[in-house]
């Protein structure tokens, strides 16, 4: 509910915003595959593997547009909690550089380690109440599987894009990407760990570009 | 007859020494037979005992060895789970992979340094562990001091291909340093991908294999390993050992040969070899545990116990032989004093023999004699009569003529009834006189003769009396039993003084029926009593009283023919008696005797 709300709010800040820029705008939709279990709201996200290929459940598509942005971007620092013996957010996509804070909210040990080529850390064992906050800042792009060496069954996905605009859809597949820059991209869809889908978009200042990806 | 109880003696002591040398024969079968069932059942006992006490000794072996394996097993399984394990094969950081292992599988190596003391508590600990690929090569591990140092000929043979998807058992010789070899337990273990479930790997830990001759008190048992052609047996010296793996080599070509016991000859001295495929359906190369029992123990023992037998069989031998002659000789006494008595006995008989044989002879000589001479008077007799006759029927004799004539008649009569007795006596001498069994009515028969008798003119001097029940049946044919009855009451009449009584009875008796009959004539003088049954024997009483002296001899001799006899009861001043016995018969139905 929290999401869709802020998302709406975020969409409405922006669609408010937009004509003041004059920044570009994509929207569009993601065909996410197919999901057996019903959307159920405030329905909690986990990482699946289907033969071998890493996804969300129920799916998620992250949009992101690739090219070369000189624009300096803040980075704010992103968390990546533990609670119930699960990752939350179970996917995450953060910019090259980000920070990401890893807290423990169960009431027992974890003990969070990568090692995927993109990142590879191992956080040790860590109270729920540990201070600072174990955290790591990724700065090579890729997908990141994170895993707890105590609970063997915990996975994570934290997929660092060399772009500062990237979103996630919602369960539907819908996506809006605003204040970007005018030019000829590619963007891309990532649905799982083996498939990204791209399609070339030309962006206009003012102007909202709508792609599709079947 | 000196010469007859030396035969005798010789005789007795050839059927004692028989005796003898049946029952020792017998008692010597007995003995070695059972000798010989018992040396079998020995022999056969121990075989049993052993190869019990040898399959239970290898059988809580295996059952240490398998909950060992599952034990291991179990580990190796623990292990692989391990997530920074799957980590590194999943997410591609194979370099991270025996780093990973070196923290997860520390407390699986064995430790570098140990006190000897511990070494049973480290039965679970690896002496080794590899990696494989997915396409079942062995990843090489960048350090193999951490890992468990292996030469590349001994690492390769860890390779599986293909990959297997269950846990296998191996076994793996290699050096251990100083020349020796040394043989580990191997298990390989698949690693699934958690997030396939494909077989992406598999762990291959080398163990110390159990010792199966660890240190047991009284334990023979030698243990080794057959591998890849090769018999591991540290126990065992050189040439015998390598005759033992040609042996293994040969016998484990054969296929189906995954359990099996044996003998063998090593170094001349028996021995029970078993072995065991010890990873059965493995890919891994097949292993046998070999075993070697020494089996000189077994058979000195059973060797003692046979020569036990055997002495105790010995003993049992003399012991029923000496009883046997003791037996023999106490039964011979008996059969030496029946030889003794048979033989006077035999010499008895044939002396009998030979006076029955005369006496026959002289008997059949008279019989015949008798026959031809009744046959032969016959006819002049009947000749006579019919002369006499003749001479009675003329008319021109004078009166004392027909008289003297009549006599003459008379006389020829009584010739013919001494031939009819002699003719018949002379048939029942020769035993050719058949007597047809038929009921007779006795008291009819002897009613009718006491009439005839009656109707003589010389009946009124005697008074003749019955006294018999109704329908005394008795066995015998008619007209002899008519003749004994004739006879008796002839003589009871003849013998008779003047106005004497003749009484006569008759009664049934346990089968019989006694018939008797009485008179008051003059009694027979006691010494005389004797004869009167020989023929032609004539009292003094009876010289003028007309007969031939046949009578009772004949009725004595008919009466026995019937089955009964003839006897004199009493003879006095008053009472003469005479008693015959006939068996009894039933009545018929319809008497035939009756009728006429």
């Amino acid at each position: 509910m929290n999401t869709r709300c802020c998302f709406f709010l975020g969409s409405v800040l922006i669609l408010s915003v937009a004509p003041v820029f004059a920044d570009a705008v994509v929207e569009g939709r993601v065909e996410l595959p197919k999901s057996h279990s019903a959307p159920v709201e405030n329905k909690r996200y986990e990482i699946v593997t289907k033969g071998g290929v890493l996804a969300t459940n129920p799916p998620l598509a992250v949009v992101y547009l690739e090219g070369a942005f000189s624009k300096e971007v803040a980075r704010p620092t992103r968390q990546v909690a533990q609670k119930d013996l699960a990752f939350a957010p179970a996917l995450l996509p953060v910019q090259v550089g980000t920070k990401v804070e890893f807290p423990n909210l169960d009431d027992t040990y974890h003990n969070i380690f990568s090692y995927s080529p993109a990142k590879r850390f191992d956080l040790g064992r860590y109270r729920p109440d540990e201070k600072p906050v174990p955290f790591q800042i990724f700065d090579v792009a890729g997908l990141v599987t994170l895993r707890c060496d105590i609970h063997e069954h915990m996975r994570g996905l934290i997929l660092v894009l060399d772009t500062p605009h990237f979103a996630i859809t919602d369960p539907d597949g819908h996506f809006r990407l605003t204040g970007l820059p005018p030019g000829n991209f590619i963007l891309k869809a990532w649905v799982d760990s083996r498939t990204t889908r791209e399609r070339p978009v030309e962006l206009t200042n003012g102007s909202t570009a709508h792609v599709n990806f079947p | 007859m000196t010469a007859a109880p030396e035969a005798v003696k010789s005789s007795a002591a050839i059927f004692r020494a028989k005796l003898q040398a049946a029952m020792m024969l017998v008692v010597a079968a007995l003995t070695i037979s059972g000798l010989y069932l018992a040396q079998r059942k020995a022999g056969a006992d121990a075989e049993r005992n052993l190869q019990r006490d040898f399959q239970a000794e290898l059988t809580s072996l295996h059952v240490a060895e398998e909950a060992r394996s599952a034990a291991l097993a179990e580990r190796c399984r623990a292990l692989v789970e391990k997530p920074r394990i799957h980590a590194a094969l999943e997410d591609n950081a194979l370099d991270l992979l025996y780093p990973s292992a070196a923290d997860e599988l520390r407390d699986l190596m064995e430790p570098e340094k140990e006190s000897e003391g511990e070494e049973q508590s480290h039965a679970l600990h690896a002496r080794f562990y590899r990696f494989l690929n997915n396409a079942g090569d062995v990843l090489s591990p960048p350090n193999q001091n951490e890992v468990g140092i292996l030469r590349p000929e001994e690492e390769s043979q860890l390779a599986l291909k293909p990959l297997p998807d269950k846990e296998q058992t191996g076994y793996l010789l290699h050096e251990a340093g100083a020349g020796e070899e040394r043989v580990d337990e191997v298990v390989a273990v698949p690693i699934n991908s958690t997030e396939t479930n494909e077989l992406i790997a598999a762990l291959v830990v080398g163990f110390k294999p159990v010792e199966i001759t660890e240190k047991r008190a009284g334990n023979e048992i030698k243990s080794g390993i057959w591998l890849n052609g090769w018999l591991h047996l540290p126990a065992l010296r050189e040439p015998a050992r390598e005759a033992i793996d040609r042996e293994l080599t040969r016998i484990l070509a054969a296929p189906n040969s995954a359990e099996r016991s044996y003998r063998v000859q090593i170094n001349g001295a028996p021995q029970l070899l078993f072995y065991k495929r010890l990873n059965p359906a493995s890919v891994f190369p097949p292993a046998y545990e070999v075993c070697i029992f020494p089996l000189d123990k077994s058979l000195a023992l059973q060797r003692r116990l046979r020569w036990q037998i055997l002495g105790a069989g010995v003993v049992l031998l003399i012991a029923g032989l000496t009883a046997s002659y003791l037996i023999s000789l106490r039964l011979s006494v008996p059969v030496a004093k029946l030889v003794v008595d048979s033989e006077e006995n035999r010499a008895g008989r044939k002396r009998v023999e030979a006076v029955l044989a005369t006496t026959n002879e002289e008997l059949k000589r008279s019989a015949r004699f008798s026959a031809d001479a009744s046959h032969q008077l016959k006819t002049p007799v009947t000749i006579l009569r019919a002369g006499l006759e003749e001479l009675l029927g003329r008319e021109n004799f004078p009166e004392e003529v027909y008289d003297e004539l009549s006599s003459l008649l008379h006389q020829t009569y009584r010739l013919t009834g001494v031939i009819d007795d002699l003719l018949l006596l002379s048939r029942m001498d020769a035993g050719r006189l058949q007597i047809e069994f038929n009921p007779v009515d006795l008291t009819q028969l002897i009613e009718e003769w006491l009439a005839d008798l009656n109707a003589l003119p010389d009946a009124a001097e005697v008074e003749m009396k019955a006294h018999l029940p109704q329908d005394l049946y008795i066995a015998g044919e008619k007209r002899y039993i008519s003749i004994i009855v004739q006879n008796l009451l002839e003589n009871a009449r003849k013998y008779n003084r003047p106005g004497g009584r003749v009484h006569v009875t008759a009664r049934a008796e346990r089968g019989y029926v006694v018939l008797t009959v009485g008179n008051t004539g003059r009694p027979i003088p006691f010494a005389m009593q004797e004869n009167i049954f020989e023929r032609f024997y004539r009292g003094s009483i009876g010289e003028n009283v007309p007969g031939h002296g046949l009578g009772l001899n004949l009725a004595r001799e008919l009466a026995r023919l019937h089955g009964g006899d003839l006897h004199l009861v009493c003879s006095n001043e008053k009472w003469t008696e005479f008693e015959v016995r006939f068996r009894i018969s039933e009545q018929p139905e319809i008497d035939p005797v009756a009728a006429t």
